[in-house]
């Protein structure tokens, strides 16, 4: 009993190890955001915390696999019926990692997402700049509020400032859309008569061409186009943007 | 040929109920002065009288409807091969009858898998338009829904339920014919939905595009009402067998712990199916008369689907998966010849699973736009889920460690549970924790996620119980070497295909689309190809399976030498399952415990520890005293 608990908890060891240098690994897309930042940060923590559970799994059941074999039903195992302290150690761990992960990450990372109890969305209400993304079957338009700018249909670029707060007002004229920039790693839904919206902080520059995570795309299935609706994203300087703007303006 | 009678009796009278209800409210909407067709009003009814029709022509009416008019009921007491397809009220023939009919279901849904992956092996278009693709893609997904809802319940459950629990049949075995029958209909009216345009919504139909969308929606509308009724009342059966029906000294705590699984089951069933059917009902209403739950401009609300729809469809992923933990830590306790490590704790687990599954619904909406306040309480409730799952952990884990385990096919289908649970459970986390849900959500890291809890959860625990009570249900042995040749091929498959698919989805490629960012393309080609291994895996199940059932060798009563009642009848059980009904004395999976039995038969001596295989006299149709012939090598 004693020599198999230690050989498999080496087995653990060394299977958790090698898990946890595979989440080491490059998993992400492009970073564009300060939320993405964050979110890189979460995912790669929870894989760090949840590689030793599944390796626990699968070290006994490979261990026990090798070790405990038997050609057929003659022999009865030992009569270990799981009563007193070994199940209530093991549901005082469960129950410390499950609490432990409701509250780092979880509650603590939705305090950073939300600025409101009752509104519906991401982020701060306030930004520097504010586009009314509009969803219908199948494409986005992009209305740069205060700036006379409007971006209509797939395929047309979307640019945004690096290092500033941008708010997304989305909504829908038809059906249930989802605005999702997967450099941002961020995406509320667009409901036909609710005004929903995410703040993002562009921290690098991008664009679609180079990354393709660059890009807006609707994440909830709308129907027939629903896989071509999405619109190209670049990230450029202050000036760059401003730049963009004019030439929008005078189109 | 009472099968033929009963198949075209069931098809006549559904095309005549059919007809009918067409016929009757086309003369209604005449008479009131509207064009007598309305092409959803009229398919609405007319299916409504036509799965009526469909059900008293299987064989209702003669065994059960004639009685509410005061006649004579009469029950085809067909022979042979036959019997699977009357109206038979034998819950061992309606368990097959759901387990065959679901694994054609199974079998078509992964075609369109293949189907899907054939498309996806590149971006840009190879094989479909977009409609063609969201009509494959939606029937692929409310097809093995079904399977995942029905198959493990309604065809394990029954057959296995009363045996386990020593009962001669469910408490209901009228309504539990008519479960299955209802079945049918349903799989025919949702094949029948590329006629009319394919359902674009995917299998949760959300509005408002399931209310502007074509007239293919009515019909899953309505077939899946129907799947919702046969959900609900097979719920109740079980509950009301599981109460009442247990053979005398089979207290709560000496339940086989399938039989709790089934329980805590079938009240999620009872209780939450109706949600599913709500939302349906009113997208019906929507569409058919003219109401505006969800259109925001005459003050409907989309969100209120939502919502609705998924009170029953988070907790339907239990009803998917407690069976599954069920049947594979009962396999996993007469595998490994130990008692079951930690029972009362695992009961506890899935009695917890029961208790917080109806209050995390709404994790599913993260990103919804639903109001800020609510993330809070169903990220809390969602994370104290996993506290009972790793219960059931504990118990697998706890019962094969130090056991001598026989690795039969079951065996290690039991086994690859536990194992993709556990990838699965891990990848769980992510999409409970709101930070990480929001890039996750609608991902293929989702669609790797629930592939891996439903698949590797569930579906390869049904294969495991499929293997495991193959012996009882035909009398005759499967192939033992082919089922490792299929469970390894399978294994393999499944893995590659859906661990490779997370990496997509954290990539950001989001899922049911036809096409893909191009920077995706060697990532799913690898689980394109992967995913073809894995779907020509089943051809091996299901040469192995017919053939075993036509050829195999004659099977003992009791191959896996398992101490529960169901294998202390013959293989395959007379029609009421015990010749003399069992008592009930000690704790099922007492394996190692010197002198402890589990059940006796009054009159006939104790099932165990005698150990050759017949205990009732001449009962027995397996050569006697094969000892461990049939269950092969380990």
């Amino acid at each position: 009993m004693k020599a198999n608990v230690i050989a498999a908890v080496v087995f653990w060891a060394a299977l958790t190890l090698v898990g946890e240098a595979f989440a080491l690994s490059d998993l992400f897309p492009a970073v564009g955001s300060d939320q993405a930042k964050d979110f890189d940060h979460i995912f790669r923590f929870l894989l760090f915390l949840g590689i030793p559970v599944f390796t626990v799994a699968v070290s006994v059941i490979i261990f026990s696999l090798l070790q405990f074999r038997a050609r057929g039903p003659e022999e009865d195992g030992p009569a270990m019926r799981g009563t007193g302290l070994p199940p209530r150690i093991w549901l005082a761990v469960t129950g410390c990692l499950a609490v432990g992960v409701m509250i780092y990450p979880g509650l603590t990372g939705l305090s950073k997402l939300q600025s409101t109890g009752s509104g519906f969305g991401w982020g701060d209400t306030d930004a520097e700049i504010v586009i009314k993304a509009t969803g219908q079957r199948w494409f986005w338009s992009f209305e740069y509020v205060g700036q006379d700018v409007t971006v209509i249909g797939n395929g047309r670029e979307v640019v945004l400032p690096v290092d500033a707060s941008i708010k997304f007002e989305v909504n829908s004229i038809d059906v249930i859309h989802s605005l999702w920039v997967p450099a941002f790693r961020m995406k509320i839904d667009a409901i036909p008569g609710r005004t929903t919206f995410m703040t993002v902080k562009t921290i690098e520059l991008g664009t679609f061409a180079d990354q393709q995570s660059f890009r807006i795309q609707c994440a909830e299935l709308c129907g027939l186009d629903h896989s071509a609706m999405e619109s190209p994203v670049r990230v450029v300087t202050r000036a760059e943007y401003d730049d963009w703007l004019a030439s929008q303006k005078s189109k | 040929m009472y099968a033929l009678k009963s198949v075209a009796g069931a098809l006549g009278a559904g095309l005549i109920g059919f007809y009918l209800g067409i016929g009757g409210l086309g003369a209604v909407r005449a008479l009131a002065g509207y064009d007598a067709w309305d092409t959803e009003m009229s398919i609405t009814f007319g299916y409504v009288f036509g799965v009526i029709g469909w059900v008293m022509g299987a064989g209702m009416w003669g065994a059960w409807g004639r009685e509410w008019f005061g006649l004579r009921t009469y029950d085809r007491k067909a022979p042979g091969w036959q019997r699977y397809f009357v109206f038979n009220t034998d819950h061992k023939v309606i368990g097959i009858q759901y387990l065959v009919t679901f694994i054609v279901v199974f079998l078509l849904g992964g075609l369109m898998a293949m189907l899907m992956r054939a498309e996806l092996t590149h971006s840009g278009h190879q094989l479909f338009s977009n409609a063609q693709y969201n009509s494959i893609m939606g029937l692929h997904g409310i097809m093995m829904i079904a399977v995942a809802v029905a198959a493990l319940v309604g065809g394990i459950g029954n057959y296995a339920v009363p045996l386990l629990i020593g009962a001669e049949d469910m408490a209901f075995p009228r309504l539990n014919a008519l479960t299955y029958w209802l079945i049918p209909p349903v799989a025919l009216t949702l094949l029948c939905t590329p006629l009319l345009g394919g359902i674009e919504t995917g299998w949760t139909a959300y509005p408002p595009l399931s209310v502007l969308t074509n007239n293919a929606q009515i019909l899953f509308d309505v077939a899946i009402i129907t799947f919702g009724l046969t959900s609900i009342l097979g719920g109740l059966n079980f509950v009301v067998t599981i109460i009442f029906m247990r053979a005398p000294g089979m207290t709560w705590g000496k339940l086989p712990i399938f039989v709790w699984a089934m329980f805590a089951t079938a009240w999620i069933a009872l209780l939450y199916t109706q949600g599913f059917a709500v939302s349906l009902l009113m997208v019906l209403l929507d569409r058919v008369a003219g109401m505006s739950w969800f259109d925001a401009a005459n003050g409907g609300d989309p969100l209120l689907d939502q919502h609705v729809f998924w009170f029953y469809s988070h907790p339907a992923v239990y009803v998917m998966v407690l069976p599954g933990f069920g049947i594979a830590l009962e396999m996993i306790s007469h595998f490994s010849r130990k008692p079951l490590f930690a029972y009362r704790y695992a009961v506890g687990a899935l009695l917890g699973i029961l208790g917080l599954s109806g209050v995390v619904w709404a994790h599913h909406m993260f990103t919804s736009g639903m109001p800020n306040y609510l993330h809070g309480p169903f990220l809390v409730a969602t994370e104290l889920i996993s506290i009972p799952t790793g219960l059931i952990f504990l118990c697998a884990l706890g019962t094969i460690w130090m056991g001598r385990l026989w690795l039969t096919t079951p065996m290690l289908f039991a086994l690859a549970v536990i194992f993709n649970f556990a990838c699965g459970g891990v990848t769980g986390i992510f999409l409970a924790d709101v930070p990480t849900d929001i890039h996750l959500q609608d991902s293929y890291f989702v669609v790797a996620h629930f592939h891996y809890t439903i698949m590797g959860g569930e579906i390869f625990a049904l294969f495991g119980a499929i293997y495991y009570y193959f012996p009882k249900m035909t009398g005759r042995q499967y192939n033992e070497r082919l089922g490792k040749i299929h469970f390894w091929w399978m294994f393999i498959g499944f893995n590659v295909t859906f661990f490779i698919m997370h990496w997509p989805g954290i990539q950001g490629m989001n899922r049911r689309i036809a096409d893909f960012m191009s920077d995706l393309n060697t990532a799913n080609l690898i689980v394109s190809l992967a995913g073809f291994f894995l779907g020509a895996s089943f051809l091996v199940f299901v040469f192995n399976m017919v053939w075993s059932w036509i050829f195999g060798p004659a099977a003992e009563r009791n191959p896996w030498r398992a101490r529960t009642l169901d294998w202390q009848t013959d293989s395959p059980p007379p029609l009421e399952n015990f010749p003399v009904p069992p008592v009930v004395r000690g704790h099922p999976y007492d394996y190692g415990v010197p002198g402890s039995v589990h059940a006796l038969f009054p009159g006939r001596g104790a099932e165990e520890p005698p150990r050759p295989p017949s205990t009732f006299p001449g009962a027995a149709p397996a050569p006697a005293g094969g000892g461990g012939g049939g269950g092969g090598g380990g």
